[in-house]
C-alpha cells in the first residue's frame, strides 16, 4: 500500500493532496497519536517504548507519502531500527519491572502539572492550525527534481550550508561516549589480593573467623545448595545456611531428626521403612537426609 | 579485472554527472580560539585514553591552562587587526564580530580562573572531584575509594568542550548552529554536576534533575526553532528579521516560536521563573562546577539572548518587550525574595544569581548600543565575582566537607579576618556598593534602561538591589558581629591555584570598580554582524 502511495505521490500532480495521500494520512495520523497516548499511559516501560515505535513508524511512512522518502527511511532505520531498540536493550538490562513510584511529593503537584499541560497544548494546537489554515504549502517537487533529487541536495546542504554545525556534532559524540565511561567504568587498578596474602590477613584478624565458612551440604545428601552442612554431632552448622535462601532444606532435617530421636509422639514408622517409589513415600531428599542424621548419631 | 574496470567507468560516469560543490570559506585567524579549544579538548580525550593514572592529573592541567592561555593569545592577535564590522565566515553560520570577540575573551579568562578551581588538590585533598564516578554511593567500593587521593580527571577535556560550546553559542548567526551549541555546552555540565567528591547522592540527584529539566528545556528550544522555520522558510536570524519585517503572513507562528525560542535560552540563563534548577544544581554540584557554570553559562546565554533578540526580531520588538519586561520584574523579586529565606551558603549565592539574571535581562531588552554594551560589562564583572565567592566558600571547611550552612559561618573574621574581608568584599560587589565592579555594572545597566524608557523597571530593578543588598549584608553582620562556636568550621589554606583564582576574581572585581572605562571602551566597540556578505 505504502508503494501504491508513494507511486501515486511520485506521478501525481505537484504539491496537491492526491486521494491516496488523504487516505494514508488518515490511517497513520490516529496510528502516530496512539502511539503517543500509548506511550504517555502505558504502566509498563517496555510497552511505552513499544508504543513509541509505532508512533515513529507511522510518522517515517508519512514522510515518505510527503514525498521525503529519504527522510522516512532515516526515521524508520535511525530511530525506530536503531535508537529504540538499543533503548529497549537498556530497559531490559535494568530491570522491565521498575514501577514509577505514585507518591505525590508536592501536594496538588499533578492536577496543577495537568491543568498547564493541556492549557499549553491547548494554545500550540491552536496557534500552528490558526497560521497554517491559510497556507500555500512549499512542496518538496522542486528539490526532489533539481540538482540530483533529494539525497544529494541534503548531502550538499550537509557539506555547504551545514558544514560547521555537522562538525560540531561531533563534539556532543565524543562528550557523549566520554560520559558513558566516566558513570559506567570502575576501571581495573585496584590491585587483586593473592591466596596467600589472603591468609595472613584472615589470621591477622581482618575476617570473624580464620578459616572460609563451610559449604552446604551439597551432594552430600541433596544437590540442592539450601541443603545445610552437618557438623560431627548431626546437628545442622549455622553457618552453613545462607540468609537469602529460604532453608526449606534444614526445616525438614529438623523435623526428621525429631522424629528419628524419638522426640515426636507417635512416630510413624513407614516413614523411614517405606519401599521407594511407592505414592505413600515420603520425598527421597528427607529420607536420606534423615538417614545421614542418624548415621552420624551413632 | 573487467568487473572493476567497468565500476570505475560507472563511477566515473556518475561522478561526471555530479557538479562539485563549492566548499564554504573559512576565516581560520578569526575562528583560531574557537579551534584551538575544540581542538585541545579532543586532545584531553586522548589524554585519557593513552597515559596512565597517575600521570593524568597532571598533563591534563596543563594542557588546559596552557589551551586557554593560547586561545587568548590567538584572540589577542586577531584583535589587533580585525574588521571593525566583523566577520561572517563558515556559509554565514558562525559571526566574528566585537561583542563576540569581547564575549569570547570574558568566557576564557572567566574559565581560567574555573579551570584553577578545578584543578586545586589542596584544599580537599586529591581534589573536589570523586575519583571513581561509577562507584556505587554508599557502598564498601565508595568507603574504600573516599580514602583514595585521585581524581576523575576527565572533568578538564570536559570543561573545554562545555567551554567551546559556549564559544559556538554567543557566536553563532543561525538557530541550528545554535541549539548544537547549546547541546555541546550543556552536556559536559550536567556530566560535571555529578561528580563531586563528598555527598555523592546530593550531587547526582543535582546532575539528573539539571539533566531531565535542561533537557525540557531544549526541547522547548527545538520547537520553537522549527516553528520560526515555519515562518521564515530559514534557521538564520538576518532571514527571521526579513521575514518579520515584510510580510503580511499570519505572525502567529512568528510569536510562538519566539516565545518557546526564548523560554529555552531563559532556563539556560536561569532567568526568572525558569529558574527551579538553580539553587539545587549550585549546591549539589562541586563548588568548582558550580562556579565555571554561574560564571561562564550565563556569559553564553545572555550572548545568545542578546544575538538572537537583536538579530532576528528587533524590528517586533514593541509586541514582546512587555512579556520580557514582565519575566524580568518576576527574576528579580524571586531571586531577591528568596534569597533572604536561604540558609545556606551556595543556595543563597544561586538566588542571587536568579536576581542578578533579572537585572541582565533590562540591559539585554533595551537593544540599544549602551544596553548592549552595559550587559557585557556586566556580565565580565559578575563573572569574575562569582568564580571569587565560590572559591573562598571552598575554603570554609569541615571535617565533613564544605561547611556551607549559614550558621556556621557566624564569626569567621575572628577566626580568619583575610577571608572573611575577602568575601566581605565580594558580597558588596554583588550587591553593587560603590567601588566594586557591581556598582558600575549595574549603573551601565540601569542608565542604558533609562535611555531606552524603561524607568519603571529601573525602580523595580533599584529595588529588587535593596533587598538584595539585605541579604548579602545578613552575611557580613553574622561574620563580624556574631561569636564563634566552638565547633565552627576552620578556614583552609589555599594551595597557589586557589590563591590565584580568588586574587584574579578580586582584584578584578576592585580594578574594575575604580577604573572601568578601558573595558567600558571595550565592550562599547561595535555592533552584531549578521550579513552573509
Amino acid at each position: 500500500m505504502t508503494g501504491l502511495v508513494l507511486a501515486q505521490a511520485a506521478t501525481g500532480a505537484a504539491d496537491t493532496v492526491t486521494t491516496g495521500e488523504a487516505v494514508a494520512f488518515w490511517i497513520l495520523g490516529p496510528l502516530a497519536l496512539a502511539g503517543g497516548l500509548g506511550m504517555l499511559f502505558a504502566r509498563n516501560a517496555v510497552h511505552s517504548a513499544l508504543w513509541l515505535a509505532m508512533s515513529m513508524l507511522s510518522l517515517g511512512v508519512l514522510y515518505m507519502v510527503q514525498q521525503a522518502p529519504f527522510l522516512g527511511f532515516v526515521q524508520i532505520i535511525v530511530y525506530t531500527g536503531a535508537v529504540m531498540m538499543l533503548f529497549l536493550f537498556v530497559l531490559m538490562l535494568v530491570g522491565r519491572d521498575s514501577s514509577d513510584s505514585v507518591v505525590e511529593v508536592l501536594r496538588g503537584q499533578r492536577l496543577a502539572a495537568s491543568v498547564f499541560g493541556l492549557g499549553f497544548g491547548v494554545l500550540v494546537v491552536a496557534a500552528v492550525a490558526r497560521s497554517l489554515t491559510q497556507v500555500t504549502p512549499a512542496g518538496l517537487n522542486q528539490v526532489n527534481t533539481t540538482g540530483g533529487g533529494n539525497v544529494s541536495n541534503i548531502g550538499r546542504s550537509l557539506f555547504t550550508d551545514y558544514l560547521f554545525p555537522f562538525e560540531l556534532t561531533s563534539a556532543l559524540l565524543i562528550t557523549a561516549a566520554l560520559g558513558a565511561m566516566v558513570l559506567a567504568f570502575t576501571g581495573h587498578d585496584r590491585k587483586r589480593r593473592t591466596q596467600r596474602e589472603t591468609v595472613v590477613a584472615r589470621f591477622r584478624g581482618e575476617h570473624a573467623r580464620p578459616s572460609p565458612l563451610p559449604g552446604p551440604g551439597v551432594f552430600a545428601t541433596a544437590n540442592s545448595v539450601a541443603t545445610p552442612a552437618l557438623l560431627q554431632d548431626g546437628s545442622v552448622a549455622p553457618e552453613s545456611l545462607s540468609e537469602i535462601i529460604e532453608a526449606t532444606a534444614a526445616e525438614q532435617l529438623a523435623e526428621d531428626l525429631a522424629e528419628v530421636s524419638g522426640r515426636v509422639a507417635g512416630p510413624d514408622p513407614r516413614a523411614l521403612r517405606g519401599p521407594a517409589g511407592t505414592a505413600t513415600a515420603p520425598p527421597g531428599a528427607s529420607a536420606t537426609a534423615g538417614a545421614s542424621a542418624a548415621e552420624g548419631e551413632s | 579485472m573487467t568487473v572493476l574496470e567497468a565500476a570505475h567507468t560507472s563511477l566515473g560516469g556518475f561522478l561526471a554527472q555530479v557538479t562539485p560543490i563549492q566548499a564554504p570559506e573559512i576565516d581560520y585567524a578569526a575562528i583560531l580560539p574557537m579551534l584551538i579549544v575544540l581542538g585541545a579538548a579532543c586532545v584531553g580525550v586522548l589524554f585519557e585514553a593513552f597515559l596512565p593514572r597517575y600521570q593524568r592529573w597532571s598533563w591534563q592541567v596543563a594542557l588546559t591552562l596552557l589551551t586557554l592561555v593560547g586561545a587568548g593569545l590567538a584572540l589577542v592577535v586577531y584583535l589587533r587587526d580585525n574588521p571593525q564590522q566583523g566577520v561572517v565566515t563558515l556559509a554565514g553560520v558562525l559571526s566574528v564580530d566585537r561583542p563576540a570577540l569581547f564575549l569570547w575573551g570574558t568566557l576564557l579568562v572567566l574559565a581560567f580562573g574555573a579551570v584553577l578551581l578545578i584543578a586545586d588538590r589542596s584544599v580537599e585533598p586529591g581534589g573536589a572531584f570523586v575519583s571513581h564516578a561509577a562507584v556505587r554511593p554508599g557502598t564498601i567500593q565508595d568507603r574504600a575509594q573516599a580514602a583514595r587521593l585521585g581524581m576523575q580527571t576527565e572533568v578538564f577535556p570536559l570543561t573545554l568542550f562545555a567551554l567551546g560550546g559556549m564559544m559556538v553559542f554567543c557566536a553563532s548567526n543561525n538557530l541550528l548552529t545554535m541549539f548544537i551549541a547549546l547541546e555541546v555546552l550543556s552536556l559536559p555540565l550536567y556530566l560535571m554536576c555529578g561528580l563531586a567528591r563528598r555527598r555523592r547522592l546530593l550531587s547526582q540527584e543535582a546532575a539528573v534533575k539539571y539533566f531531565l529539566l535542561g533537557a525540557f528545556a531544549s526541547a522547548f528550544f527545538l520547537y520553537g526553532v522549527a516553528l520560526l522555520y515555519g515562518y521564515a522558510n530559514s534557521v538564520r536570524l538576518r532571514d527571521i528579521a526579513e521575514a518579520a519585517a515584510g510580510t503580511n503572513r499570519s505572525d502567529t507562528l512568528l510569536y510562538a516560536g519566539l516565545g518557546l525560542l526564548v523560554v529555552g535560552l531563559l532556563f539556560k540563563a536561569s532567568v526568572g521563573p525558569f529558574h527551579a534548577w538553580t539553587p539545587d544544581v549550585y549546591q549539589g554540584a562541586p563548588t568548582p562546577v558550580t562556579a565555571f557554570m554561574a560564571a561562564c553559562t550565563k556569559v553564553a546565554a545572555f550572548g545568545g539572548i542578546l544575538r538572537v533578540l537583536t538579530g532576528a526580531f528587533q524590528a517586533t520588538s514593541w509586541e514582546w518587550r512587555g512579556v520580557l519586561w514582565g519575566v524580568a520584574i518576576v527574576s528579580m523579586i524571586i531571586g531577591a525574595v528568596l534569597g533572604l529565606t536561604q540558609t545556606d551558603i551556595k543556595r543563597m549565592i544561586a538566588y542571587s544569581s536568579v536576581a542578578h539574571a533579572g537585572f541582565l535581562l533590562v540591559g539585554s531588552i533595551a537593544l540599544t548600543g549602551e544596553g548592549l554594551s552595559g550587559t557585557l560589562f556586566y556580565l565580565l564583572a559578575y563573572g569574575f565575582t562569582t568564580v571569587a565567592a565560590f572559591g573562598v566558600v571552598s575554603l570554609v571547611r569541615t571535617a565533613d566537607g564544605e561547611a556551607t550552612h549559614l550558621s556556621q559561618w557566624a564569626g569567621l573574621a575572628k577566626r580568619s579576618p583575610l577571608v572573611a574581608g575577602v568575601f566581605t568584599f565580594l558580597l558588596l560587589a554583588l550587591a553593587g556598593i560603590p567601588l566594586t565592579s557591581g556598582f558600575i555594572g549595574k549603573f551601565v545597566v540601569f542608565s542604558a534602561a533609562l535611555k531606552d524608557g524603561m524607568a519603571p523597571l529601573v525602580v523595580v530593578a533599584l529595588l529588587a538591589s535593596a533587598v538584595a543588598a539585605f541579604f548579602y549584608l545578613r552575611v557580613v553582620v553574622l561574620m563580624y558581629f556574631s561569636e564563634p562556636s566552638p565547633e565552627g568550621p576552620t578556614v583552609s589554606v589555599p594551595g597557589s591555584f586557589t590563591m590565584v583564582a580568588i586574587t584574579l576574581g578580586t582584584v578584578i572585581t576592585f580594578v574594575l570598580g575604580v577604573w572601568p572605562a578601558f573595558v567600558l571602551d571595550w565592550a562599547g566597540a561595535g555592533g552584531f554582524a549578521f550579513s552573509t556578505t
